[in-house]
Parts: C-alpha cells; sequence; structure tokens
C-alpha cells in the first residue's frame, strides 16, 4: 500500500444477483460501489426471456391466450385481458355487458392481489417480515375466487375470444364480498405497521427520487408515474371498458420517491376494493358468451390496445394478416419501462437502499423479459 | 448527491422523534397482537389429519382423467379425433387411435403432464367431451416417467366423472352442452 491511497477506496463492482432474493426474481445488476455507496447500477436483464412474442406467431389466438399469463405472472388477468381485447377489436367482436363486468372485475381483484404482494414485498426487503406473512394471508382470500371460478391459483386462462372460459359459481359473489369486507378490515392494519412505521419511512422517504419530467422521459407508467404527482391513469385517461361509469379516485402523491410510490400502491388498494364493490353492485344477468367461430381468422390489420394493468401501461400491439395465427406481436410490458431508470434512481445512495428502490418499482421479471 | 443521514437537531426535537419512533413502533405491536389471537390459517402438509385434508373446489385443474362410455369400444367416450392433441400447446398428448367410423377409440393415450401447462384447451376443444381435468392435485412423482398418464390409468381416474368438472353447469361455460346438436360452433 503507498502512502497516498491511505484512508481512500477503490472502486468494487459487485454482482447483485441473478440469484438473490430481494431482486424480484432473476434480475442481475452490476452495481460499482465506493465503500457502500453506489456510483452506478447496471441492470442486466434477459434470464427470463422466452420468445413470447415469437411464440404468438405459431400458434392460434385461443391458443395464446394461456401463455399471455406467464410473464406478468402476478397480474395474469390484466394480460389476459389486453390480448382478448386487441383481438376482438381487429375481429369486431362486442362482447356482452356481463362479460364486460365480469372481465372488469378480475382486473381489479388481480390488481388487489399484485399489490398485495407488493405490500408483503417491500415489507420484507425493508425488513418488516410481519406484513408480508399479513399480506400473503389477505391474497389468499383472492386467490381463492379465482381458483373457484377458473380451476387456478396463478395462471387462470379465464378469459377467451368473445367471453369468458365460465360464468361465476353460485355463492361467488357472496364470497367475493365476504373477502372485500375483510380485506378492507385490514388495509388498515398494512398501513399501521408499515406506511406509518418511523422505521419504514426513514428508509423510503427521499429514497429513488425522480422528478415527474425524467419519469416521463423514462417511459415510468403505473403507480410509479403517479408517484411522481403526474395523474395518469389509462382506466381515466383512456377510460376504456366500464371505468368511466364507475367512481374510484386516481391516487396522486407528490415526491417520487419510494414512500410515494408506496403510499400510492396502498391508496390504491383502497380504490380497487371500492371498484369491485360497485361491479358486484351492478352486475348484469345474461349471457357470457358470443358465438366465435373455433379457429377465428380476424381481417388484416394492426391494433394497439392497453389497459392500466398493477404494473402501469400494458399495451399489446398486432399485426395480422389475415390468417388465423398472428403475423406479429409485440407486448409494452410497464415492468421493463419501470426498471430503465434504476441507474438514475439509485446513484449516490447507500446499497442497502438498492432493495428499497427495486422493490418499489415493483418489477416482475418475467414481464420484464418476456 | 443526495444523502439521508441525519442533521443536527435541538434536544426537544430529538425527544420527539424518539418518542414519536417510540409510538409508531408500539401501534405496530399492538397490531400483531391483535393477529396473534385470530386463528391460524396455516395447515401442515403433508397433512396429517384426513379431516384437515384441502379439497379444491370443483373444476381445479389438477390432474386428467378419461370419460367412460359402456358402450363404445374400450369403454371410453374418447372418439381419437386427435383434436386435443392437435390443440395443445405443448404437444403432450399422444394418441393412437383404432377402427374406423363409429367403432373409432384410442388404442394409447399418452398425457405427459410433466410438461403439460394445464391450460385446459384439450378439454374445451373434445367435441364429445370426452377428457377433462380433476381435482386431484397430488402430483408428485420421483422420476419424469411417473409424469405419464397412459390409458388405463386416465380411465381409472375417470371412474364416476359424467362430464367434464366445472364449476358451474356446462351450459354457461364455452363447452357445447350435452343436449345441444352435433354443430360447429363456427355456423352459429
Ligand atoms: S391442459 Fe393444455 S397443455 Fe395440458 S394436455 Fe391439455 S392442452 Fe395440453
Ligand atoms: S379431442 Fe376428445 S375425442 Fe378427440 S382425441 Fe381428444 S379426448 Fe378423444
Amino acid at each position: 500500500m503507498n502512502e497516498a491511497n491511505v484512508g481512500t477506496t477503490d472502486q468494487l463492482i459487485v454482482n447483485m444477483g441473478p440469484q438473490h432474493p430481494s431482486t424480484h426474481g432473476v434480475l442481475r445488476v452490476a452495481l460499482t460501489l465506493d465503500g457502500e455507496r453506489v456510483v452506478s447500477a447496471d441492470p442486466d436483464i434477459g434470464y427470463l426471456h422466452s420468445s413470447m412474442e415469437k411464440i404468438a406467431e405459431r400458434l392460434d389466438y385461443r391458443q395464446y391466450i394461456s401463455y399471455t399469463d406467464r410473464f406478468d405472472y402476478l397480474g395474469a388477468m390484466c394480460n389476459e385481458w389486453v390480448f382478448v381485447r386487441a383481438v376482438e377489436r381487429l375481429a369486431g367482436i362486442e362482447v356482452t355487458p356481463r362479460c364486460e363486468h365480469i372481465r372488469l372485475l378480475m382486473a381489479e381483484l388481480n390488481r388487489l392481489a399484485s399489490h398485495l404482494l407488493y405490500f408483503g414485498a417491500m415489507g420484507i426487503d425493508t425488513g418488516a417480515t410481519t406484513v408480508f406473512l399479513y399480506c400473503f394471508r389477505e391474497r389468499e382470500l383472492i386467490l381463492d375466487l379465482f381458483e373457484w371460478v377458473s380451476g387456478q391459483r396463478l395462471l387462470y386462462n379465464f378469459l377467451r375470444v368473445g367471453g369468458l372460459r365460465n360464468d361465476l359459481p353460485d355463492g361467488w359473489v357472496e364470497q367475493c364480498h365476504a373477502a372485500m369486507d375483510a380485506l378492507a378490515s385490514r388495509v388498515d392494519e398494512y398501513d399501521t405497521l408499515l406506511s406509518e412505521n418511523r422505521i419504514f419511512i426513514a428508509r423510503t422517504r427521499g429514497i429513488g427520487a425522480i422528478t415527474a419530467e425524467e419519469a416521463l422521459a423514462y417511459g415510468f407508467s403505473g403507480p410509479c408515474l403517479r408517484g411522481c404527482g403526474v395523474p395518469y391513469d389509462l382506466r381515466r385517461v383512456d377510460g376504456y371498458s366500464l371505468y368511466p361509469e364507475l367512481d374510484f379516485e386516481v391516487c396522486v402523491e407528490e415526491g417520487g420517491d419510494c414512500l410515494s410510490r408506496h403510499m400510492v400502491r396502498s391508496r390504491e388498494l383502497r380504490e380497487s376494493i371500492k371498484i369491485v364493490r360497485q361491479v358486484l353492485a351492478r352486475l348484469p344477468e345474461g349471457e357470457v358468451n358470443v358465438p366465435v367461430p373455433r379457429r377465428l381468422k380476424v381481417e388484416p390489420g394492426e391494433v394497439y390496445e392497453r389497459i392500466e394493468s398493477p404494473r402501469g401501461e400494458l399495451g399489446c400491439y398486432l399485426v395480422s394478416d389475415g390468417s388465423d395465427k398472428p403475423w406479429r406481436m409485440h407486448w409494452r410490458a410497464p415492468s421493463f419501462y419501470n426498471l430503465a431508470p434504476l441507474d438514475r434512481l439509485c446513484r449516490g445512495h447507500w446499497m442497502a437502499d438498492m432493495v428499497a428502490v427495486i422493490a418499489s418499482t415493483d418489477i416482475v421479471l418475467g414481464d420484464v423479459d418476456r | 448527491m443526495t444523502t439521508n443521514t441525519r442533521q443536527p437537531q435541538s434536544a426537544w426535537a430529538l425527544l420527539a422523534d424518539i418518542v414519536g419512533g417510540a409510538a409508531s413502533v408500539i401501534k405496530g405491536h399492538v397490531v400483531t397482537l391483535r393477529n396473534w389471537l385470530r386463528p391460524k390459517v396455516t395447515g401442515q402438509y403433508p397433512y396429517r389429519d384426513p379431516a384437515k385434508e384441502w379439497v379444491p373446489k370443483p373444476g381445479y385443474r389438477g390432474d386428467f382423467a378419461l370419460i367412460h362410455d359402456p358402450e363404445r369400444p374400450g369403454g371410453l367416450r374418447c372418439i381419437a379425433c386427435m383434436a386435443c392433441a392437435n390443440v395443445c400447446p405443448d404437444k403432450c398428448i399422444h394418441i393412437i387411435g383404432q377402427g374406423k367410423g363409429k367403432e373409432r377409440h384410442p388404442a394409447a393415450f399418452d398425457i405427459d403432464i410433466g410438461l403439460c401447462m394445464y391450460c385446459w384447451l384439450c378439454v374445451e376443444v373434445c367435441p364429445v367431451r370426452a377428457i377433462t381435468l380433476t381435482p386431484e392435485y397430488h402430483n408428485v412423482a420421483f422420476t419424469p416417467q411417473e409424469l405419464i398418464r397412459d390409458i388405463n390409468d386416465l380411465k381409472a381416474r375417470g371412474e364416476g366423472i359424467a362430464e367434464p368438472l366445472l364449476p358451474v353447469p356446462i351450459e354457461r361455460s364455452v363447452l357445447q352442452p350435452p343436449t345441444a346438436k352435433k354443430k360447429d360452433v363456427s355456423e352459429a
């Protein structure tokens, strides 16, 4: 060691992941550290890449629905929904009112399940194990509902072009009401345990902050963007499906840091419960399926359909050449864009804050890599 | 460079900080205590007590079964039309058909559930509703070979099942109800 180096440190490159428990899947981040400070963070993705877009070109529209479940596996109903919406728009199919209501209901329940998992993961990543266990307990209520109606707990394959796999079973609506009542009484508990906890606030306030302009330039969407003070929610902006008729609030927080993103999701839990209750109250009777040819051929053309998934703007770009298979298919995966500014978010913070930043963007690596 | 190191503060502010922090932690512990008194929701698996065995809802997509029809050769309703084998995205159904016309039935019917993604498409496309998924979920095996269900196995699992299992009556699903005339949906 020579004299000039005493008291200074060299920069060190550390690989975080791909088998790191707090990277939410298989994400590798090449960190350049100066002591405990992050100098740069370079996310390396692709470990879960499975050619989801290419696979679509060899499967017909009905077969591909079960694949859409598998990239953002925490928001599977939303993925199915945007895909069938795209196909239906291209093929000019109108679904029945009951079907539309049930689809919206499923998407909101899925948002609840996804945000509950986010709460748990955020808790455990910042050192609060208890809230993780409680959130998973309540998430079970929603997964039970999904299991009953679709036969599976995570990868539902429930939506069909022109309808649904099946109608709601008898007694499902009552159980859904009961689950919402149970959940509504518990959301405050999570806030007491996590959002109002001094230690949690100290670990998230001012961490990973980004301004609204930068966030927009990076393509942020969903709760991450709303955490920067931009009231951009496709459910209101596009007003697709039945959302214009429903009463809910677009949750916006100023600040752009981990705490703001967290608070947006915390408030969205309550809003989603409100939406589910409204939809259950006005659920119309009737058929859920309209007749669709077994081998559906759609007109040549292209379509971009987008909805608000639990993670942000989920888009499905579909080009058809008139055959029964998509000619080209592209997904706008919200996690991919929400992960992009990781370097910008982490630079200058402690290494331990990385975990909070990654958790607060709520990425799903299956969605990033597809 | 943004940091969150504490700024020097007055003694009163520090005291308020300590008291506020302690209060938030105590409030959290009250919640934990309340939950401690609630009934336990977790259970042991495998179940020691058969009464506590988890029973999935009808229509749960667990394992496969072929539906019986004693009047047909082979005793199965399947007409070996290959629709399920063709639609399967993973190509994990292998069928060898036998006989002509009304006599056609499967001589071999293998499903590799190790490859299967439980999408339910095979049930959906079957023109005679001959295959179903059942709520049986104890699918663990020691070797991949044990995960291949052959025709005898599938027939045994179909004992007592009359129609594909769903959480709702068949009329309220995408499946063709048994009463409907044999008609392709495309003409509807
Ligand atoms: S459930 Fe899907 S993957 Fe499994 S055998 Fe049937 S069609 Fe194939
Ligand atoms: S689709 Fe039905 S009838 Fe045809 S081979 Fe499969 S199980 Fe048999």
